[in-house]
């Protein structure tokens, strides 16, 4: 996928003709294309493709049918107060002013939902954030203005040592990552912040400068996914894109393999600063 | 002249026309809350006329992948300043506007308790807007690092031009405004009251701005802080905001505490509006009014207890803790919806245009709270947060109260800002356009970022699959910013519209502002009517009605103590029998009188 | 004046334990002092009016049976037109320009502010208006 952002789209009246004629077309056909279908099942959620993805879209479909019956139900008591009981002559409504057994009701039933809610939020939650597990890989991931850096740490892959894949904003980076191992991702930043957000992962993660944090996922599909910055970090934030390649162990390491052959050896912590580093518990001396 | 003095009868003043040059010189001295107030209403909408064809801007770079018209550099100029003065140039002044025109009015006082007060936290609000945006005619263009400033983009470093550190200073005057707001609204409620008028007898929206006011206390001296604060780390050197000092997540903390109850005082002003506007045209007295102002308390307490929700991506705030406060709110909101609703029930609603705009209020704002509750819990949040999923939610809650809610005060009360009635077809032209265009705009956003599009993105992808959710968006905006069209000319074709002559164009007004001229002479009323309940104007105008109320309800109650979910209202049998009486009397009188007259 | 009291005082009974719980939940600073200080700001203004309710005669606006003839006589002071707001606010202006284009700003800041304050305090000394 060429950087092609920059190519002006709307440059003859006809193509705009044409786009605006296609939205009816294009809008039946992309409702019915499988993949549109399946997303619509999963409510907009891209297809997941991590082992954390998947108690999250349980959890957002579900929140959804219940949000959504909530949804339901007030507006229909709302559509039909207006419609049941529009004014029909001048006679004087009843003045009722309360009803306490119905307002111990409508403030008691909501505590309900919420704490449901809250139990299942904070089950997914400790899965999702679960980075107790020994990683397969860590990967160093670096964001700075505006695009990524990705080190990867060799010593216990055949590549040997650690090897590094830096990103500009011409050429978009790639996070190679092998399917079915787990993954220790530590983020952090030199400059402003950003955030690490691969959608098909349904995760996204600040990179606080000073302030690195880090987790652990499993890839569970391999394919090629969008991954963005999702925090605003100046000028070109919408240019700081990646992908993501989700490959089997052999295609991994023979990525990494590739990135020591052209000499992308040891870590970079990004701002120009060309130290090679490894590890990142030395990063802090960098500086 | 300048003291005021409460008498039985005040000569009515007539008004004639005055050189345009005197007309501004009073304009600029003024200290009557309802000029004050309508100052406000016409600054916050020239701000918000600026922001909203910003926003059309923005929708119109984003119909197609690529960049079109603009730089990035512009673009995120044109978001930042958009945020900018859509939450604090236009939502939060309009909320001092409405409680400058209204407030006093609904608790029969002469004006607020600090009038030059007053008129000094407008004037700074109007520098310090002016201040904010005069960025854009800088060298290096207006602030372009969002309107929640995060440290380290908003340093010197990141963020050189001049346009930031306008944006830092002028906010913070603005927000010496609204601090200073603030303190006259609570006075004012607090001691500048008709008597009778006790707390549990006030409506609802003065209830509503008094609360505003102690959230606006609370917060705005921390984000005047934190304002000063980075521009000291920006004009004098200091390191506060330093990465090296976990300064991006100290700044995160301190926009937030303020930002996050900043939602809160652009919204509750606006329900107060709502709770209102409801009981007029269902012809019922509110539903749960002790309830309500229990709610009202709960949400603006925990709204200050939840600021770190805007944070759960940082991997470094407590989520349970923030999941859990946040989630409670919903409780205190949905009984107000619940009492909301209750109000309508088994009443007599008719669809004037008030009532329209606060029908489209309730059904925006109730999916605005539902996708709030989804965006309350972390796992949820990880992937939509920062996304268009939180635009389109936050322009449901915000949008959905303020400006809804806006229309529909604009309509119920500008005969008591004009003395005139606005048009209701036109109101429903009006109506019916924003709410089409308002939908067509917002709906389509949660879609394109659950499925994976960024906020504050100037450009995305042909393969990325955005293109046509975002054109959808476009034209739905463009339907919007057209729907200001109808509101104008109706402006426009009743400003020589008969002057309305009753005190209650709506016929069933309860509070106060309905007991008093349209508009309400220099210090508001000729005469107070007695209070012995929430709805004055309604004992005043409907005793009868308001006596069978009051009999139901204390059925069996002899000492009147078991009044339940309802405001005060001892004595207020005693007032409607003798109101009843009174009316009888007048009939009496004008029958008399015909009958002579006959004779 | 009960209820003005205690929706102030309810407010500081909310923030105590919850600035204690997110102090043990959290550890963290920032917001802790936030909301310490929050519930120092509600219990300051609360207990004000509390005390000073308790020397004040019930006013006809916190009796359920006050009647508009008690609240008769002077309401008082209100400024019929004033220009000081605008001259203060001015002033204010000026000098939160002094940081962006330079601190001689506040020369001139402090010679407006004089004449603003000035004309503030000492309106409704001279002139139509004066005491």
């Amino acid at each position: 996928m060429g950087l092609d952002k920059i190519r002006t789209v709307l440059r003859s009246p006809r193509r705009l003709g044409l786009a605006v004629a296609t939205v009816a077309a294009v809008a039946l056909v992309a409702g019915c294309s499988p993949e549109r279908t399946a997303q619509w099942g999963r409510l907009g959620l891209p297809e997941a493709a991590s082992d954390r993805a998947e108690p999250m879209g349980h959890l957002w479909v579900n929140t959804w049918i219940a949000a959504l019956a909530v949804g339901v139900l007030v507006w229909g008591l709302i559509i039909w107060a207006i419609v049941r009981y529009r004014k029909r002559g001048e006679g004087v409504p009843r003045q009722t002013r309360y009803n306490l057994p119905m307002e111990i009701m409508y403030t008691a039933v909501p505590f309900v939902i919420i704490s449901v809610l809250f139990y299942w939020t904070v089950r997914v939650q400790n899965e999702v954030l679960d980075d107790t597990k020994n990683p397969d890989l860590v990967v160093n991931v670096v964001g700075e203005k505006w695009s990524w850096i990705f080190n990867y740490e060799g010593a216990a892959r055949e590549v040997g040592e650690d090897v590094h894949d830096i990103g500009t904003m011409e050429q978009i980076p790639s996070l190679y990552l092998p399917v079915g191992e787990t993954v220790t991702f530590n983020v952090s930043s030199p400059d402003v912040i950003h955030s690490f957000w691969v959608p098909a992962f349904y995760f996204k993660r600040d990179l606080l400068p000073g302030q690195p944090t880090s987790f652990q996922l499993t890839p569970t599909k391999e394919g090629v996914f969008a991954g963005k910055c999702a925090e605003l970090c100046g000028t070109y934030h919408s240019a700081m894109i990646f992908e993501v390649h989700v490959v089997s162990s052999e295609e991994f390491e023979a990525h990494l393999k590739q990135l020591k052959a052209d000499g992308q050896t040891g870590q970079l912590m990004g701002h120009g600063d060309q130290h090679r580093i490894s590890g990142l518990d030395k990063k802090e001396d960098g500086e | 002249m300048t003291t005021a003095t409460r008498t039985a009868d005040v000569p009515v003043t007539t008004t004639t026309r005055r050189p345009v040059g005197q007309v501004i010189w009073k304009v600029l001295t003024t200290t009557d809350h309802k000029v004050i107030g309508n100052l406000y209403f016409g600054t916050a909408l020239t701000f918000f006329a600026i922001g909203g064809i910003m926003a059309l801007m923005i929708r119109a770079e984003l119909a197609f992948p690529g960049m079109q018209f603009m730089h990035y550099e512009t673009f995120n100029q044109l978001f930042t300043m958009h945020g900018t003065i859509m939450l604090l140039l236009f939502a939060t002044p309009l909320f001092a506007g409405f409680a400058n025109a209204i407030m006093p009015l609904q608790i029969g006082a002469p004006d607020v308790a600090f009038p030059r007060l007053n008129m000094l936290a407008y004037w700074l609000y109007l520098f310090g807007g002016l201040i904010t945006v005069s960025g854009f005619f800088t060298p290096g263009g207006a602030a372009s690092f969002g309107w929640f400033g995060y440290a380290p983009l908003s340093d010197k470093v990141n963020s050189p031009g001049i346009g930031g550190d306008l944006w830092i200073m002028g906010l913070y005057l603005a927000g010496l405004g609204t601090i200073l707001g603030a303190v006259n609204f609570i006075t004012t409620i607090l001691c500048h009251r008709a008597p009778g008028m006790t707390m549990f007898r006030m409506p609802i929206f003065t209830w509503n701005i008094l609360i505003t006011s102690i959230l606006a206390l609370i917060v705005f001296p921390i984000l005047a802080a934190a304002l000063l604060l980075l521009e000291a780390d920006r004009a004098l050197g200091a390191h506060i905001f330093d990465a090296a000092n976990g300064g991006p997540l100290l700044w995160q903390h301190l926009f937030w505490f303020f930002g996050h109850p900043e939602v809160y005082i652009i919204a509750l002003p606006f329900f107060g509006i709502i709770t209102e506007i409801l009981p007029v045209f269902s012809r019922k007295p509110l539903f749960g009014y002790v309830s309500l102002v229990f709610a009202t308390l709960s949400i603006a307490a925990l709204s200050i207890a939840v600021w770190a929700h805007h944070m759960y991506v940082t991997g470094a705030v407590n989520l349970p803790f923030f999941a859990f406060m946040t989630m409670l709110i919903a409780i205190p909101t949905g009984v107000k919806f619940f009492n909301w609703v209750g109000t309508m029930w088994r009443g007599s609603v008719s669809m004037s245009t008030p009532m329209l705009w606060s029908i489209g209020f309730l059904t925006t704002f109730l999916f605005g709270g539902l996708t709030g509750v989804i965006l309350a819990s972390p796992p949820l949040d990880f992937q939509i947060s920062d996304t268009y999923f939180v635009v389109a939610h936050f322009h449901y809650v915000v949008f959905g109260t303020v400006v809804f809610a806006m229309f529909a005060g604009f309509y119920f009360w500008w005969p008591k800002f004009t003395g005139r009635m606005l048009n209701e077809t036109w109101g429903k032209v009006h109506f019916w356009l924003l709410f089409v265009g308002f939908h067509t705009t917002f709906l389509v956003q949660h879609w394109l970022g659950v499925e994976g599009m960024p906020r504050r993105y100037a450009d995305y992808l042909e393969g990325d699959g955005f293109t046509l959710l975002n054109q959808v968006s476009t034209v739905g905006a463009f339907i919007l910013g057209a729907s200001f069209i109808p509101f104008v000319w109706n402006v426009w074709i009743t400003r020589k519209s008969p002057k309305v002559t009753s005190d209650d164009p709506w016929g069933w007004g309860r509070s106060m502002e309905w007991a008093t001229s349209c508009p309400p002479p220099r210090h508001n009323f000729e005469k107070l009517p007695r209070v012995r309940s929430e709805s004055p104007a309604f004992d005043l105008h409907h005793p009868e009605v308001a006596r069978e109320e009051y009999l139901a309800l204390h059925a069996g109650d002899d000492d009147h103590s078991g009044a339940g979910d309802a405001g005060d209202d001892e004595g207020r049998g005693e007032l409607l029998a003798d109101n009843v009486a009174q009316a009888k009397a007048d009939v009496g009188d004008t029958d008399a009188t015909t009958e002579e007259d006959k004779a | 004046m009960k209820a003005e009291f205690w929706v102030f005082l309810g407010l500081a009974i909310f923030f105590a334990p919850v600035a204690l719980v997110y102090w043990l939940m959290s550890r963290d600073p920032t917001g802790t002092t936030a909301l310490t200080l929050t519930f120092f700001l509600v219990l300051m203004i609360g207990g004000y009016v509390f005390i000073m309710q308790r020397n004040l005669p019930k006013r006809p606006e916190d009796r359920k049976d006050g009647e508009i003839a008690d609240g008769a006589g002077e309401l008082g002071f209100f400024p019929p037109q004033s220009l000081a707001p605008l001259l203060c606010a001015a002033t204010a202006a000026v000098v939160v320009l002094a940081p962006v284009f330079g601190w001689w700003l506040l020369l001139i800041g402090f010679g407006l502010g004089a004449a603003a304050l000035a004309s503030w305090i000492f309106q409704y000394y001279i002139g139509d208006h004066a005491h």
